[in-house]
C-alpha cells in the first residue's frame, strides 16, 4: 500500500483511475475543479481519455457514450452542475449502464455559495433524475474511505448496471489527509460481454438506444429495478455503529458533520453521558435496521446533525423511528461550517436538559 | 496531544503554502495532520485562510471552533480570527501589517516578517520565516523535517531559491525563540 498526504479531491481521482476509470468529462465549478484538473494529467497517463465539456449536459452524455463501450467512466461536478446532469443520468439509469458520479456539495439552493454545504441529500437519494429510479449513494466521511469507496464504485455500477453517486461536501473534497493508496485495477471486460456495445454478436455496428419503450416493457424494466433496490437493503446497506450498545441518546450523521459529531459524543462520553451514533456511509440503501432496531425503553431522543438546514434526512430517520421518541435536529448552511463548539452544544443541550 | 493552528492572511502571502509545508512535515515526523483550506472566489488579494491539526493520534473532527495558534500575515486576519483563539493560545503576528495587538489572555509572538524577508533580499520567503517562528515558539516540528519538506518542494528549483528559505527559517527560528 502507498501512503499520500492528498486532498480530498485529488485522492478519488486517483482512487478512481486505480478503480479502473479509463474517461472523464465533465465542466468546471467550484469546489470540485481539483477532480478534472488531475484527470486531465492522469488519466492520459494510463492510456485514459479525460474531455472538457462544453456544458454539464454535453459531459454527462458523453460519460453515456463511453459507459456503453464497456469503459470505466466517471463525471463530478457541485450541486448546480448536478442539476444540469440530472437528464443524462435519468437516461443512464434507462439504458441500464454503469457510469460513476461524484457530487462534491456546496451551499444551496440555486448557485447558493461555493463554500461547503451537505445541501444535496435529498437530490442524491430521492430523484438524481427524472422518472423515479434511484442509484446507490456513497458518502465517505474520510479521505481514506472516499478512496475506498470510489476503488470499488464501478463493480456495483456494472453488477446493477446504472448510475452510482459519491456525494462529499467541499470540505471534504478540499482538505488534505494521508490515505493509503490500493493497487491498480487490472480490469477484463467479462463481465460486459452481454451488453456493451462492439461485444454484442461480434459486431462493430452496433448502436444502444433508449427509445420510447412499450408500456409492458417499461413497467417490467421498473419492476426489476424495483427488485434491485430491495436487493440493496438487504445486501448493500453500509453504516458505522458507535457506542450505541448503552446509549440514551444516538446522534445520526454522515460525512463531515459525523466527524464533527463523533468528537461531540467523544467529549460526551468523558462526562459521563451515554450518546452514541448511526453514520449512514450508504445514503441509499439507508441504514434503515439500525435505526428501527434500536431500544426505544432506552433511547430518548436521536439527534440529526447535518451540515445544511433545515435537515434533509430528517424524514428517513422519522420513517424508521416511527413516532418511539423525539427526533431533534441541528445544522448551519448557506457555506457556514459546523464546528466543534456548536455540534457539542447543540448535543450537550438536549442530553443534559433531557429534552 | 492534539494542537491547532490557523493561518490567515490575504491571497499571494503564502498562508496555503505554510499550511501545507507544516502538515506535510509533521506527516513526515511520523504524526497524524490534516489541512483544510478555507477561501473566497478571489484568485488574488482574497481573505485566506487554513487550518492546521497536528496530532499523535486520529484526527477525528478537522473543525475546531477555537484553535491553539493563530498566525495573523495582515490586520483584517487579525482582527477576524483572533476570538478564534484559546484562552492561554499563542498568536503570531506578522508586525509588518499588524500595529495592535489587543488580546491579553494569549501569548502573542510580534515579528515583522515581511521586513526580515526583505531584508534577507524576496518578500516571498516570509512564510518560510513564518514557520521558522512557529517551531522556534513552538517546538510544534523539527528543523531538520522542515528542511526535508523545503527541498522537496523545491526540488525543481535553484539552489539558491533553496538556500534563501534555509536562510528565512533559521532567522525565523531563532526570532521565535526570542534569541534575536
Amino acid at each position: 500500500m502507498e501512503k499520500r498526504f492528498m486532498k480530498g479531491c485529488e485522492a478519488i481521482a486517483e482512487a478512481a483511475v486505480r478503480g479502473g476509470c479509463r474517461f472523464f468529462a465533465g465542466y468546471p465549478i467550484t469546489p470540485q475543479n481539483e477532480i478534472p484538473e488531475y484527470l486531465s494529467k492522469r488519466l492520459p497517463e494510463v492510456g485514459g481519455v479525460f474531455v472538457q465539456g462544453e456544458s454539464e449536459v454535453a459531459s454527462i452524455n458523453m460519460v453515456y457514450g463511453a459507459a456503453a463501450t464497456g469503459t470505466r467512466a466517471l463525471t463530478s461536478s457541485s450541486g448546480p452542475g448536478i442539476s444540469l446532469k440530472a437528464e443524462g443520468i435519468s437516461y443512464l439509469a434507462s439504458a441500464q449502464l454503469p457510469a460513476v458520479i461524484v457530487n462534491i456539495s456546496r451551499g444551496g439552493p440555486g448557485l447558493g455559495s461555493i463554500q461547503p454545504a451537505q445541501s444535496d441529500y435529498l437530490q442524491a437519494t430521492k430523484a438524481l433524475g427524472h422518472g423515479g429510479f434511484r442509484a446507490m449513494v456513497f458518502a465517505p466521511a474520510t479521505l481514506q474511505e472516499a478512496v475506498d469507496l470510489t476503488y470499488n464504485a464501478w463493480e456495483y455500477a456494472e453488477r446493477d448496471r446504472g448510475p452510482v453517486l459519491i456525494l462529499m461536501d467541499g470540505c471534504l473534497g478540499a482538505i488534505m489527509e494521508e490515505v493509503e493508496l490500493p493497487e491498480m485495477k487490472v480490469l477484463n471486460y467479462d463481465n460486459t460481454e452481454d451488453w456493451c456495445l462492439a461485444r454484442v454478436g461480434g459486431r462493430e455496428d452496433s448502436h444502444m438506444i433508449t427509445p420510447i419503450l412499450p408500456e409492458l416493457a417499461l413497467e417490467m424494466l421498473n419492476k426489476f429495478k424495483g427488485m434491485t433496490y430491495k436487493m440493496w437493503e438487504m445486501a448493500d446497506v453500509k453504516v458505522e455503529e458507535y457506542m450505541l450498545e448503552d446509549a440514551e441518546y444516538v446522534v445520526v450523521a454522515y460525512g463531515i458533520a459525523a466527524r464533527v459529531a463523533k468528537e461531540a459524543i467523544n467529549t460526551l462520553r468523558e462526562e459521563g453521558f451515554k450518546v452514541g451514533m448511526i453514520r449512514p456511509i450508504t445514503l441509499y440503501p439507508f441504514p434503515k435496521a439500525s435505526l428501527d432496531n434500536l431500544d426505544y425503553n432506552q433511547v430518548k431522543g436521536i439527534i440529526d446533525i447535518e451540515m445544511t438546514v433545515p435537515a434533509q434526512m430528517r424524514d428517513d430517520i422519522e420513517l424508521q423511528v416511527k413516532g418511539r421518541c423525539p427526533v431533534h435536529e441541528y445544522g448551519r448552511s448557506g457555506g457556514i461550517l459546523l464546528d466543534d463548539e456548536g455540534v457539542y452544544g447543540a448535543i450537550s443541550d438536549i442530553v443534559k436538559g433531557g429534552a | 496531544m492534539k494542537k491547532s493552528f490557523v493561518f490567515s492572511g490575504s491571497g499571494g502571502q503564502g498562508i496555503m503554502s505554510a499550511g501545507i509545508t507544516l502538515a506535510h512535515t509533521a506527516i513526515d515526523m511520523g504524526k497524524h495532520s490534516t489541512f483544510l483550506p478555507e477561501y473566497g472566489p478571489e484568485q488574488r488579494g482574497g481573505s485566506a485562510k487554513c487550518t492546521v491539526i497536528i496530532s499523535d493520534g486520529d484526527i477525528i473532527s478537522p473543525l475546531p471552533k477555537k484553535c491553539d495558534t493563530l498566525i495573523a500575515m495582515n490586520e483584517q486576519a487579525y482582527g477576524k480570527f483572533i476570538d478564534d483563539v484559546k484562552e492561554g493560545g499563542t498568536v503570531v503576528v506578522n508586525s509588518s501589517r499588524v500595529k495592535d495587538t489587543d488580546r491579553q489572555d494569549v501569548k502573542t509572538i510580534s515579528v515583522p516578517v515581511d521586513d526580515v524577508a526583505l531584508e534577507l533580499g524576496n518578500v516571498k520567503v516570509a512564510n518560510t520565516v513564518l514557520i521558522g517562528v512557529l517551531i522556534g515558539a513552538t517546538d510544534i516540528v523539527s528543523k531538520e523535517a522542515v528542511i526535508a519538506s523545503l527541498e522537496e518542494k523545491f526540488k525543481e528549483k535553484s539552489p539558491e531559491i533553496m538556500a534563501l528559505n534555509i536562510a528565512a527559517l533559521e532567522k525565523g527560528i531563532a526570532l521565535g525563540k526570542g534569541t534575536v
